[in-house]
């Protein structure tokens, strides 16, 4: 999003982060192995910017953003949010200076509290308003996400997916806080409604100078929102980027698949020849030796990709890529799987012109 | 000229709710050529999946008028008019004879045996009489039952949004599949005849042990070396004794024993399965050797039945084979284990191509896909996309396709048809209405996808279409979009628009077809009517 004042002060400071789930079984649950949702990550946010963090499901973009809210507490590592650490911090501070707006607007709010109960209740907990004045920062608030005062007295089942967006984001904003996670804020919506709400959050965004991480899996709104964009993998980060870079240059394999599969609604498809990748996501209770990704890669190499795992290496400004060997602008990426429909003309090589 | 598989002309349905009926389709013509692969595009509630649902016979709405012909059948079905009055009246007729049959019931014990009697007899052949007359005038509709029952898996098939919901998680994949084939008269003939197979379930209770023997040896020997010492134990008259040494038998000397052989974490996984074989070996020294015995006898016998109608229901190798390869025909990797598993061990673009498996399984000309990668991520949704594809082009399998996604429908379509709160407001050719689109609808929803181009212009903010699809239960006397359009004046909100021919092969239904031919004025009067809108303070 459009930022001007650009300070490289970094607000959120994320190492070596590690998220990994037990998986018990046996007659008195003993710990069988670890399902590893976030395996090492390193990541920092800058004031103010809007960082997305893409990745298929299973990949770990939930568990990470909700470890580093202090949601679901981490197993190693550290996060350290405005130099201070998370874990240090109390609950109730964690919860004022940094909020979550949920994936499925529904699910997030108490189908028996009305909308002013809903946007007002961190209000009263955290003993800012009450009375008639908390009924007016309601109001203010749903004004805000384009919402009316009236509104205020209705249940959130008398709302449209939209409008339940909206609601939550009101209640995200209700504290007003320095940093906000989007957790898949559009994937529920109609892509008209979802248009509208993207609109509304870069409004806010640069309205309250707010930070956000926006977790999602579609590339293209990323493209739209954000200013540099993670692309997870099976719990890694692959590859980090300005938006621009990434979606002109992508270094990783799974990245320039992961672009290619995105179905446009455009006609030039010659122009944007798919790769398919063969198989599934492995699963993170036994991911793959070597390279997360090897099993799937096209220019996997035998010997190195599956028994040595790549560092995050920077290979431009602001560009780092985990991969043995990163594509360089212009490179093509041979075609794994079938490609059915070659086109017209044969002139065109198999491969993918990146 | 391909010819039309699918011809849904004039379709109008509403569905009764307690606040009155809502219309959910109004008058929506669509067709599918052979061999074609039909986009349906539009937003939730716009009436996607009902239209597709009324076409299989699956709707529980009421469908007001319309046809949908299927090959130049007819796949609705109403009564006429006489069959109509007769089951109303055999309906009624019955309801009070019933009802009379159980007062004279009463009449019969409580005042006059012999009236009450009488009267019972009539009534109930009243009754059961009028019942078959209305049975019989339900003919017709059984009849098209029947022919529905024919034409969903052989001719028209779907596949569902959600695989996991649509498959049943009791059964396995190769009984999921061979239900369909069987219920079709698809399965080759059976491999084993039927006199062996039930042999084969008689004995299966022993060949069931002795795969356990092979299998857990030492699991299954331990169990029998309990149960021969418990025998023996009763036989020879110590199992009273025994009993009380049970407990330390079983526990604490192995525990004791094995304290310097195995971890702690093991011990402590130990403790409870020693406590409750100890617990078994008590109950069964305790017990009399012949309430012992009679159990075993009676949970033999209850067993066994079971275990020999189980083994008798197994599939057929030769059907085995062939649903495993009609699971290679999708393209799942090792088939041969898949069969057996149910579907929570698999992914969910494993489930979507069993899904896919099953409905293609008796090689349909339709398919209808209802969002069939809308719960699947993209990498995924480009092999189940391309495998679609393949089977059109293999099999010429003519594909309905509904989704929300018009990247989806720009990867797969011939033609889109673009639906707006129950009606059809666009139709072409793929070509045609994504780079000439007309109804102000179809711009605008093009326009506010973010895309991934880097090349078209950067927009700060997105263009919206500015408010939310209308309720179903409004009404609307013309144009259903006015609300949301630029152009909406008093004729769009009087009359409803018909659909134009803007180019050959090419409808829009909107009044102002002519305000619409450059698709960047169209965009322009959006984002000013979209700012009005916004001031107007309307959400």
């Amino acid at each position: 999003m459009t930022h001007d004042s650009k300070t490289d002060e970094i607000l959120l400071d994320i190492k070596g982060l590690r998220k990994w789930f037990p998986i018990k079984s046996g007659m008195l649950t003993t710990v069988k192995s670890y399902v590893r949702a976030v395996d090492g990550v390193d990541l920092q946010v800058i004031r103010g910017e809007t960082l997305g963090i893409v990745g298929e499901s299973g990949c770990g973009k939930t568990t990470l953003g909700r470890v580093i809210l202090g949601l679901i507490p981490m197993t190693e590592g550290s996060v350290h949010y405005d130099g201070e650490d998370i874990r240090m911090m109390t609950n109730r501070d964690l919860r004022r200076r940094l909020q979550i707006v949920f994936q499925d607007p529904g699910g997030s709010m108490n189908p028996r509290m009305s909308v002013r109960s809903i946007v007002g209740e961190p209000l009263t907990v955290n003993g800012i308003a009450e009375g008639a004045e908390l009924t007016q920062r309601v109001a203010d608030l749903l004004a805000s996400v384009g919402l009316k005062r009236d509104h205020m007295n209705r249940f959130p089942h008398e709302f449209s997916g939209g409008q339940k967006q909206r609601i939550a984001l009101a209640r995200a904003l209700s504290l007003d806080p320095e940093f906000i996670l989007l957790d898949e804020p559009t994937s529920a919506l109609d892509v008209s409604v979802q248009a509208q709400v993207l609109n509304l959050l870069q409004e806010i965004q640069s309205k309250r100078d707010l930070t956000f991480v926006f977790i999602t899996h579609a590339l293209n709104v990323v493209n739209h929102v954000c200013e540099r964009v993670a692309v997870m993998y099976l719990g890694k980060i692959v590859e980090i980027a300005n938006t621009k870079d990434l979606f002109s240059k992508p270094a990783h394999p799974y990245t320039h698949a992961l672009m290619s599969a995105i179905p446009e609604p455009s006609l030039d498809k010659v122009a944007r020849r798919r790769i398919v990748l063969s198989g599934d996501v492995p699963s993170p209770a036994n991911p793959p030796p070597g390279c997360r990704f090897h099993t799937r890669c096209p220019i996997a190499e035998e010997g190195l990709c599956d028994v040595e795992e790549p560092k995050l290496e920077s290979i431009g400004e602001g560009h780092s890529v985990a991969c043995h060997f990163p594509l360089g602008p212009g490179m093509k990426l041979p075609i794994l799987g079938d490609d059915q429909n070659p086109p017209e003309d044969d002139d065109m090589p198999n491969t993918v012109l990146l | 000229m391909p010819s039309k598989l699918l011809e849904i002309e004039g379709l109008r349905v509403h569905f009764d709710t307690l606040d009155g009926p809502i219309e959910a389709l109004h008058s929506v013509n669509l067709n599918v050529d052979q061999g074609q692969i039909m986009g349906l595009v539009g937003e939730s509630g716009c009436g996607k999946s009902v239209t597709s649902l009324v076409t299989i016979g699956l709707a529980t709405c009421d469908i007001d008028e319309g046809s949908v012909k299927y090959e130049g059948k007819e796949l609705l079905f109403s009564d006429s008019e006489s069959d109509k009055k007769i089951q109303e009246i055999s309906g009624r007729i019955t309801a009070v004879g019933v009802l009379a049959s159980i007062i004279f019931v009463f009449w019969a014990i409580l005042i006059d045996p012999v009236q009450g009697a009488t009267f019972l007899l009539v009534f109930l052949f009243v009754s059961i009489a009028s019942w078959l007359v209305g049975f019989a005038g339900k003919r017709e509709y059984r009849r098209h039952q029947k022919f529905m029952r024919w034409v969903r898996g052989n001719e028209i098939s779907m596949i569902f949004q959600e695989p996991m919901t649509a498959l049943n998680p009791l059964y396995t994949v190769e009984k999921q599949i061979s239900e369909v084939m069987r219920e079709h008269d698809r399965l080759v003939k059976a491999e084993t005849p039927r006199s062996f197979r039930v042999a084969q379930a008689l004995v299966s209770p022993l060949t069931l042990a002795f795969r356990a023997m092979r299998l857990r040896p030492q699991s299954a020997s331990a169990i029998l070396a309990v149960l021969a010492f418990v025998t023996v134990a009763h036989l020879y008259g110590f199992a009273d004794d025994a009993k009380n040494w049970v407990f330390l038998l079983v526990i604490v000397i192995p525990l004791s024993a094995s304290r310097t052989l195995l971890s702690a974490s093991i011990l402590l996984a130990l403790l409870p399965l020693g406590i409750a074989a100890a617990l078994v070996m008590f109950l069964m020294l305790w017990m009399p050797f012949s309430a012992l015995l009679g159990m075993v006898v009676i949970s033999t016998l209850l067993a066994l039945p079971v275990i020999m109608a189980l083994d008798y229901l197994k599939l057929d190798p030769a059907h085995t084979q062939q649903v495993i390869s009609i699971l290679e025909a999708v393209r799942i990797p090792n088939p041969i284990a898949v069969v057996n598993m149910y579907p929570h061990e698999l992914s969910g673009g494993m489930r979507q191509r069993v899904m896919i498996a099953m409905m293609m399984s008796c090689e349909p000309k339709l398919l209808i896909a209802d969002e069939p990668t809308t719960a699947l991520d993209v990498t995924i949704q480009a092999q189940i996309l391309q495998l679609m594809r393949d089977l059109r082009d293999e099999k010429g399998t003519a594909i309905l396709l509904i989704t929300h996604d018009l990247g989806v429908i720009a990867e797969m379509c011939d033609s889109v048809t673009v639906m707006y709160a129950g009606s059809i407001v666009e139709k072409g050719s793929i070509e045609a209405i994504l780079s000439r689109p007309r109804m102000p609808y179809t711009i605008g929803l093009l326009h506010s996808i973010p895309t991934i181009d880097d090349e078209s212009e950067h927009r700060d903010v997105l263009p919206i279409i500015p408010g939310q699809v209308p309720d179903p239960n409004l009404h609307f006397d013309g144009c259903r979009f006015h609300p949301r359009c630029p152009f909406a004046d008093e004729l769009c909100i009087s009359t409803p628009p018909p659909m134009i021919e803007v180019e050959p092969g090419h409808f829009a239904a909107c009044h102002h077809t002519n305000r619409t031919e450059n698709v960047a004025d169209v965009q322009g009067s959006f984002d000013v009517f979209a700012a009005e809108y916004v001031l107007k303070g309307v959400a």
